[in-house]
């Protein structure tokens, strides 16, 4: 151990940042575990490697939750004109790969396409593949109510399309959320002001919450991320949009860089109708504690009990 | 007969610039005059195409104030929220929020011909331009009409017939909408106006529920809020034609197939029999 110890000694004086850092990386802790010490050093030590990486000046925040402080999602499903926008803002700022070959590009929202009229009497008895809406006599190989590959790539000419509604999905920041059950490192979990988050150095790849998830929300780098220099987002986050690695699962943690310093996350930014809504639940008068006192809202799936702190709403 | 056609060619030319102009389009606007603007600028819109353009500059090296999508040319991403804003001014229901903490990015800039509509025309002088449009001679030439410079008016989208232009406009003022009380109202506060008729979404457009906001979001921060007419085109909110509220807009390319799925209809067209 000791050796070991010294041969990274020995490497951290190299100039190849990356050498350097990956023996350091090797012998860190699960984040939570770590001491405020440890972090600094890990936090530098990605620094020093991101911003060879890169050839720019990155930045890795490692700013924790502040009190007073449960994030809280709404979305109004009646406004979502299903642009896809949202996905794509989100690719800008969270550091998604985005090659062109199998696997290589990566999004965590995904914008679902439904029939509109699919709850009429005359097509209650229409299964899969007729229509996509109330799905009768599925079995093992054809589950009901499957969501379609085409359900989500839709490609109109312009949106919205008559007949057909849009929404959004994306990780749901469960309050209870399976996927943290089922991790066997324990590398991810839910962070006191709400978000789920992971911890990449920890993740071993073995997509046990990838299964655990009920809304898709989970994504895995099967190759090694493809991110240009040009492109990448400088200002990141250790639990959020830092560069990932091969093999190691990633989602949607409502940009932990921007919202644990007061910044709507990306996605609220770009929606072109203002359908999406971001705010501290802890306050009577955020815009998402006024929708939930307000509106009629829902939970997507709430019978399975986890408790999105996602809401959809309509007016 | 050549005397004649000069000063109608001049008309004709004035007539349509000021069509141009009023269109709100800023960007029809000033491709009129494409030797002021550098030939690879990156524009894009937020959320009216038209209405809403905003142009790409760098804030520092490597940090655009907004990321363009090549599809679609809508913005993506901001690198300051509050780039090119002002305060919003009085706005009542919003007294809590701090000083400048609500801010707006003004619309009058954005309509070319605005500065012209209080000082000409309506006021029986002739626009201040050069050439004058105002005919010389006694032959009778056709002017310019409001319907021609805004050709939405022609079908005014609003309100099933029950409202016309100087129930938004002000009488006297042209270049200000107007309120309950006859008073003046800035473009750039249109929700003064709107709210008359639609307090419900006022209402919740004071709370952040309606529209949109960005920048910080905890109730207190600074905000820069969309108003009104920075998403609905108030001359036209209700044309039957769309499919549901919002005008149709290109979406931007849809997620990667499934290794070796060829097209999206592959489950239709191939499906498991039961
Ligand atoms: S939506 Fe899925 S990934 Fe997100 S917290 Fe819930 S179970 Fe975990
Ligand atoms: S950006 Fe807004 S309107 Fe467009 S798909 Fe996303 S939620 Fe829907």
């Amino acid at each position: 151990m000791s050796s070991l110890m010294g041969a990274a000694a020995l490497m951290v004086q190299s100039d190849d940042a990356a050498a350097a850092t990956e023996w350091a990386e090797h012998f860190q802790k699960n984040y939570r575990l770590m001491t405020d010490a440890e972090k600094a050093e890990a936090r530098a030590r990605l620094e020093r490697r991101y911003s060879s990486e890169y050839g720019k000046k990155v930045a890795v925040d490692t700013t924790e939750a502040q009190p007073g402080v449960l994030m809280g999602y709404a979305l109004n499903i009646r406004k979502c004109i299903g642009c896809r926008r949202c996905v794509h803002a989100c690719v800008e700022e969270n550091n998604q790969s985005r090659g062109t070959r199998p696997g290589e590009k990566i999004e965590w929202i995904q914008v679902l396409r439904m029939e509109r009229g699919e709850f009429s009497k005359d097509k209650m008895n229409h299964g899969y593949p007729e229509g996509l809406g109330i799905q009768v006599g599925g079995n093992a190989y054809t589950p009901a109510g499957q969501v379609l590959e085409g359900q989500y790539h839709y490609n109109p000419e312009a949106v919205p399309e008559k007949d057909a509604t849009y929404m959004p999905i994306a990780c749901m920041q469960c309050e209870k959320p399976p996927c943290v059950k089922v991790c066997p490192v324990r590398t991810t979990y839910r962070e006191a002001d709400g978000p789920v988050v992971i911890d990449y150095n920890w993740c071993i790849g073995c997509k046990m919450c990838m299964n655990a998830c009920p809304y898709w929300a989970r994504r895995f780098n099967l190759t090694k991320p493809v991110l240009p220099k040009e492109e990448m987002n400088p200002v990141t986050h250790y639990l959020g949009n830092r560069p990932r690695m091969r093999g190691v699962v990633e989602k949607c943690h409502w940009c932990l860089q921007r919202t644990r310093h007061d910044r709507y996350p990306a996605c609220v930014e770009v929606c072109p109708v203002g359908a999406r809504k971001f705010g501290n639940l802890l306050d009577p008068e955020s815009e998402v504690s006024k929708i939930l006192e307000r509106k009629n809202v829902f939970r997507l799936k709430a019978e399975l009990n986890t408790f999105p702190k996602f809401f959809y709403f309509y007016d | 007969m050549k005397k004649l056609a000069i000063p109608t060619m001049i008309l004709a030319f004035c007539c349509g610039m000021m069509t141009s102009a009023l269109a709100q389009d800023s960007k029809a606007a000033a491709a009129q005059a494409p030797a002021a603007q550098p030939p690879q600028e990156t524009v894009c819109f937020e959320s009216r195409k038209g209405a809403s353009e905003v142009t790409k500059r760098d804030l520092k090296p490597g940090w655009p104030n907004v990321k363009c999508s090549p599809k679609t040319g809508a913005a993506l991403w901001y690198g300051d929220p509050y780039d090119g804003t002002v305060p919003m001014g009085k706005m009542p229901g919003l007294e809590k929020i701090p000083e400048g903490h609500a801010v707006i990015k003004p619309r009058t800039e954005k309509l070319a011909l605005m500065p012209m509509c209080g000082v000409s025309c309506h006021n029986g002088v002739g626009p201040q331009f050069s050439p004058p449009t105002l005919p010389k001679g006694k032959k009778p030439v056709p002017l310019p009409t409001m319907e021609a410079m805004v050709p939405d008016l022609k079908d005014l989208q609003h309100g099933r017939g029950r409202i016309w232009c100087m129930d938004c406009h002000h009488t006297t003022k042209r270049n200000m909408l107007v309120d309950h009380f006859g008073d003046p109202v800035s473009f750039d506060q249109p929700q003064l106006l709107c709210g008359k008729c639609h307090g419900d979404k006022l209402r919740d457009w004071r709370d952040g529920i309606h529209g949109k906001r960005i920048g910080n979001f905890t109730s207190t921060g600074k905000k820069r809020w969309f108003t009104c007419t920075e998403c609905h085109n108030p001359h036209n909110v209700q044309d039957g034609a769309r499919n549901r509220g919002f005008v149709q807009l290109q979406p931007e390319a849809s997620p990667q197939l499934p290794r070796g799925m060829k097209d999206a209809s592959h489950e239709k067209l191939h499906p498991i029999a039961h």
